[in-house]
């Protein structure tokens, strides 16, 4: 299939390469030009601009920062788009922002699928990221070849913006799940107890997940390599308590885990993994 | 003088007044002119209209996007107002928003002031209002006297947005108190204890505030209609803590309150005071 695909960060081009081993026939353009060299070396068109990378493709992805990239991205697609175009973004970014741009497309005959991903680096590279899409049945099912190639647990979860409500509730579930593996741990060396054990003990019963073995891993070996930066789990949080606000929904929990990685990003801690927030629990406890 | 006047609310209506009362001469616009048919003032077809009119400008509204219509958008007072006229805007909005306006205002010579107030309709009724200013301090000093005829404490905070910035602090800690002394209330009263009695020992003690005397009162009376709408304060704090995320500062309290305010708009009491924040801690 002929794909157009936008923006080339860590995730974006590992995402287009793996299209590329799919055997798609890939159309690649990126805001900063050099981004796109280990694309074109691959195998990859080259594109001047993202409404060229949309002409005569059959799926255009977008996979960019924030919601307005992700609205001038798609609205160059709309000006040269074939007909019955699926514009696939999957960034993450509001679901009333998704639920916006898929109106503004429709209006121009595009489907949209909004479809973030989860997985982080490892997860694109591996092509085993989990996506959650939300949008037409059509589009989705024209969309779901490539998804195959990026991803393993594919869920077409709903109607527009329903991909990133799905988003948002994992950012909810994974920002509490670090701030409660990493005040585990602080709650325990603050005892005199050895981490390690008390992370190994856990893992056999009802706290065991993904995050205490992994994320719990890295707080032990002090490893605050990104990952996942803090700064953006808090954007994505940001996306939560935005939400929350206007629809008058109750969240005392994220609130609180949002502020705990606001302080990261004004204490310094932006750049690193989101697991450094054990470190921003130590200084508050003074076990530094 | 000739004093423009727009959003005449509980708190703008009142303030408006006592400019009258002072003798000076109202012109005012409204997106519904009806509402405002019996006010002794001029009304104007448009800000633009009444901005050619007027040397000085209020404005009292809900929203930065409503006051940013209002000074640039489609027939605004920019369009009408001359050079070195000065547009005081006292709703509360982003000290973002707010330098954004003073700064395209300035392209065209027209002074802007962020002028927010804290006192609520009381206050505003009163003319006990306490007003934060932001801008030139030189033209704060000209409009000094119509700002001493609404309120008591007029305190040039800084540059434009500054005034805002001390809105948003001044509204964390009064809504922050709302909920502890619902908190405490709730306390009381599951025990078994009378709120009254309660509120009363308090207010001669350390606890002692403001906040615990007027609210505390509607509290223990249930007296739940509005003062302030607490959907006011639910915006505020949209702001606030945008505000705080902006400059990566941690404001754990605030973020747990501005919750229960999410639960007091979820529950149907936007349009009730504050003081709901009550029955929000009742209903869980």
């Amino acid at each position: 299939m002929k794909i157009g695909f936008i923006g080339l960060g860590i995730m974006g081009r590992a995402m287009a390469l793996n299209l590329i081993k799919g055997g798609h026939e890939v159309t690649v353009w990126a805001r900063r030009a050099e981004s796109m060299q280990p694309l074109l070396e691959a195998g990859a068109t080259g594109a001047g601009s993202a409404g060229e990378a949309a002409k005569g493709v059959e799926l255009v992805i977008s996979m960019v920062a924030d919601a307005p990239d992700v609205a001038e991205v798609m609205r160059a697609v709309a000006q040269t788009a074939q007909p019955g175009l699926v514009a696939v973004d999957m960034s993450t970014i509001a679901p009333a922002a998704a639920q916006q741009i898929g109106k503004d497309l429709a209006a121009a005959g595009v489907d949209f699928i909004d479809a973030p991903v989860s997985g982080g680096e490892v997860g694109a590279i591996a092509g085993t990221l989990s996506i959650m899409a939300g949008g037409s049945e059509a589009g989705f099912a024209r969309a779901k070849p490539a998804f195959e190639c990026m991803g393993k647990n594919i869920i077409h979860v709903g109607e527009s913006g329903a991909g990133q409500v799905t988003k948002a509730a994992n950012q909810i579930v994974t920002g509490m799940g670090v701030l409660a593996v990493a005040e585990a741990m602080a709650f325990a060396s603050k005892n005199g107890v050895d981490r390690s054990k008390v992370r190994e003990a856990l893992l056999g019963g009802f706290a065991y997940s993904k995050i205490l073995e992994n994320h719990g891993q890295r707080m032990l070996d002090r490893n605050f390599k990104p990952g996942f930066k803090s700064w953006m789990h808090e954007k994505d949080l940001n996306i939560v308590m935005q939400t929350a606000h206007e629809l008058g929904l109750c969240l005392p929990g994220s609130a609180a885990t949002a502020q705990m990685f606001n302080a990261m990003v004004g204490s310094g801690l932006g750049e690193e993994d989101s697991i450094a927030v054990l470190k921003l629990l130590e200084r508050l406890s003074g076990q530094e | 003088m000739k004093i423009g006047f727009i959003g005449l609310g509980v708190m703008g209506r009142p303030m408006a007044l006592h400019l009258h009362k002072a003798g000076h001469e109202l012109w005012v616009w409204a997106r519904r002119p009806e509402k405002i048919a019996d006010f002794p003032a001029t009304v104007c077809a448009t800000p633009a209209e009444l901005g050619r009119q007027c040397a000085v400008v209020f404005t009292v509204v809900t929203s930065s996007q409503d006051v940013e219509t209002l000074a640039l958008g489609d027939n605004s007072l920019s369009e009408g107002l001359a050079p070195d006229s000065v547009l005081i805007d006292c709703s509360t909005i982003a000290p973002e928003s707010a330098r954004h306006i003073a700064a395209e205002l300035g392209k065209k010579g027209i002074h802007f002031l962020d002028a927010p107030v804290s006192g609520g309709a009381q206050g505003a009724i009163d003319a006990t209002l306490a007003i934060m200013a932001g801008g030139d301090a030189a033209v704060l000093e000209r409009v000094r006297p119509l700002l001493e005829c609404l309120g008591k404490r007029i305190v040039h905070i800084g540059p434009n947005g500054a005034g805002q910035v001390a809105k948003a602090c001044n509204q964390m800690i009064m809504v922050a108190a709302i909920e502890a002394v619902a908190e405490a209330m709730r306390l009381a009263q599951a025990a078994g204890v009378d709120c009254a009695k309660v509120k009363q020992a308090l207010s001669g003690g350390s606890a002692a505030s403001r906040v615990l005397d007027v609210m505390g009162e509607r509290m223990v009376k249930r007296d739940f209609a509005a003062g302030i709408e607490a959907r006011l304060h639910h915006k505020d704090f949209g702001l606030v803590l945008e505000a705080a995320r902006k400059s990566g500062v941690p404001v754990p309290l605030t973020a747990a309150v501005s919750q229960q305010l999410n639960s007091l708009m979820a529950q149907g009491m936007g349009r009730d005071d504050t003081a709901s924040l009550l029955r929000v801690l009742e209903s869980g």
